[in-house]
């Protein structure tokens, strides 16, 4: 039954281009589909402004993808160790040369710079003025 | 995160794994410490607060609730927490989108398997799935369970058991089973003399509590009946996987296609919470009807409001208003003592047990449980937390 809510919920959603194609292959409308992964009848806000609690979100998933990037070079540590090709503690040991940490220097203000340039926008705008 | 333990285990790569268990570490991380913190908020500023304006402290659940709504810790606190919530159910997609052909293929071959004692999978073509299950995504899980999206389809079945694993961050036991054992081990050895030949698990999606009364109970017939289709065809997978011969059938927990007093035991978990109360009432009437004179009827479920304080039925209604349980509170607001006698049930046959989990506190607390009666009125008792207790209620027939 749900089924069938289901098919014709997607029926609806293709648009009609696809209506003569559906009509031909109606015996197998039950032919796999994507799982639906909207939640029906939306989600709860908490905050005053729903934009709030959709920033908290991003920035969780965000953290979570940030954690699934520690994992893995945990994973990748982990291999090199028991490869032979990094000794244990060598990682958290190591120095840069000064070429690298220079290189890496200039990288990181950089990166910083990037990350705040939505607020220069604003003092650039002043600086018009 | 917990691994699933059976074969139907979804294949994951090493970033979905990741992604498994930072949404556990969330999970724990609202529900134990900022459960704790709210607490600690509540007390310190919220109530006070609303004692030096109203002169008395907030008396039930929804007067705590409109009083914390405006605190941002709350905010927080239910912010993070759906979105945790919708993170659980995100996690599994891409691996079962990935596993769905791999699934179907295993479930066919364990429903082939030559065990000698086997269980069973009866479905009917056309059944109707009441709209209290079809027409809402119950905790935010996209599709809920009667979702189908092919032929003989069991996704949504290993949707609800792999997000299980990841929600419950291992409060639910190893094999999601931690209901079903705390429960039926305690039952086994409170009651010696029950022995029981017909056992049925009501609502049992995907079988998960049903499994534990056949380890109990190893020489019972054990059935579970659900509406949902694909949470049976996995249910059913899943107890071959695991070797365990349960019999699962399409019904309606509302009108049994069982006949009159032919089971020993009726059980239900997490179940009649989702049920609006018309649907409670008939779902009572029924397990009287097919229980055997001397039977137990035994429902595991939320505390009801009645016997928790005011902060501690807010905590829990907060699934009703912000997790797509809107039958959560009003069965919670009703009183089981009540429901059972509605249902025909003598009222001095009563019982309700508050029951430690044995994965958390470990096999003694059955015997310990069995003889010193545990109030219910604990912020441990029926929530996912460090030291879980689980609640059941139910009477003899």
């Amino acid at each position: 039954m749900s089924a069938a809510r289901k098919t014709k919920g997607k029926g609806k959603a293709k648009g009609k281009a696809k209506a003569k194609a559906k009509v031909v292959h109606a015996a197998e409308t039950r032919a796999r589909q994507p799982m639906r992964r909207t939640i029906r009848g939306g989600r709860p806000y908490f905050f005053a402004d729903p934009a709030i609690d959709k920033l908290l979100n991003m920035l969780v998933v965000l953290g979570s993808e940030v954690w699934t990037l520690r994992e893995r070079l945990a994973a990748l540590e982990a291999i090199h160790i028991r490869q032979g090709g990094l000794a244990v503690g060598e990682l958290d040991a190591h120095e840069f040369s000064a070429e690298d940490e220079a290189r890496l220097a200039a990288e990181r203000k950089e990166f910083i710079d990037s990350l705040f340039r939505i607020l220069q926008e604003q003092v650039e705008e002043a600086r018009r003025r | 995160m917990l691994e699933l333990k059976h074969e139907l285990k979804l294949s994951k790569t090493r970033d979905e794994k990741a992604r498994m268990n930072f949404v556990s570490g969330l999970r724990a991380h609202v529900l134990n410490d900022m459960a704790t913190g709210m607490r600690a908020v509540y007390e310190g500023s919220v109530e006070p607060g609303f004692r030096r304006s109203a002169g008395r402290a907030p008396k039930n659940g929804p007067e705590v609730h409109k009083a914390i709504k405006p605190n941002e810790y709350f905010k927080f606190y239910s912010s993070l927490r759906v979105t945790a919530q919708d993170m659980v159910w995100q996690s599994v997609f891409p691996p079962l989108e990935r596993n769905r052909d791999a699934l179907k293929s295993k479930a066919a071959a364990l429903s082939k398997s030559k065990r000698r004692e086997r269980g069973s999978l009866t479905l009917q073509p056309g059944f109707e799935v009441p709209r209290y299950v079809s027409a809402i995504d119950v905790h935010l899980m996209a599709g809920n369970y009667d979702g189908e999206y092919e032929t003989d389809d069991l996704a949504a079945g290993a949707l609800y058991d792999n997000g299980l694993a990841v929600f419950s961050f291992g409060l639910m036991g190893q094999n999601l089973d931690d209901i079903g054992q705390s429960i039926a081990g305690f039952i086994r050895l409170k009651y010696p003399n029950l022995q029981p030949k017909k056992i049925l698990d009501l609502g049992c999606t995907i079988g998960h509590n049903t499994g534990s009364w056949k380890d109990q109970f190893p020489d019972a017939e054990v059935h579970g009946i659900d509406v949902a289709a694909p949470c049976l065809r996995y249910a059913h997978a899943r107890a071959e996987a695991q070797g365990r011969a349960i019999h699962f059938a399409q019904m309606n927990a509302e009108a049994l296609d069982f006949p009159d007093a032919s089971f020993d035991v009726v059980f239900s978990s997490m179940f009649l919470h989702e049920i609006p109360k018309k649907g409670i009432a008939n779902i009572m009437r029924e397990a009287h009807r097919v229980l055997r004179p001397g039977g137990l009827m035994l429902h595991m479920e939320l505390p009801p409001n009645s016997q928790l304080s005011a902060y501690d039925a807010f905590y829990l209604d907060w699934d009703s208003a912000y997790n797509n349980e809107p039958f959560y509170k009003p069965f919670r607001d009703l009183k089981p003592e009540e429901l059972c006698r509605q249902a025909g049930f003598d009222p001095k046959k009563y019982v309700q047990f508050v029951i430690p989990s044995v994965g958390w506190y470990g096999e003694k607390v059955w015997s310990d449980a069995a003889t010193q009666p545990r109030e219910v009125d604990n912020d441990k008792t029926g929530r996912l937390t460090d030291g879980i207790l689980w609640y059941c209620f139910g009477a003899w027939k």
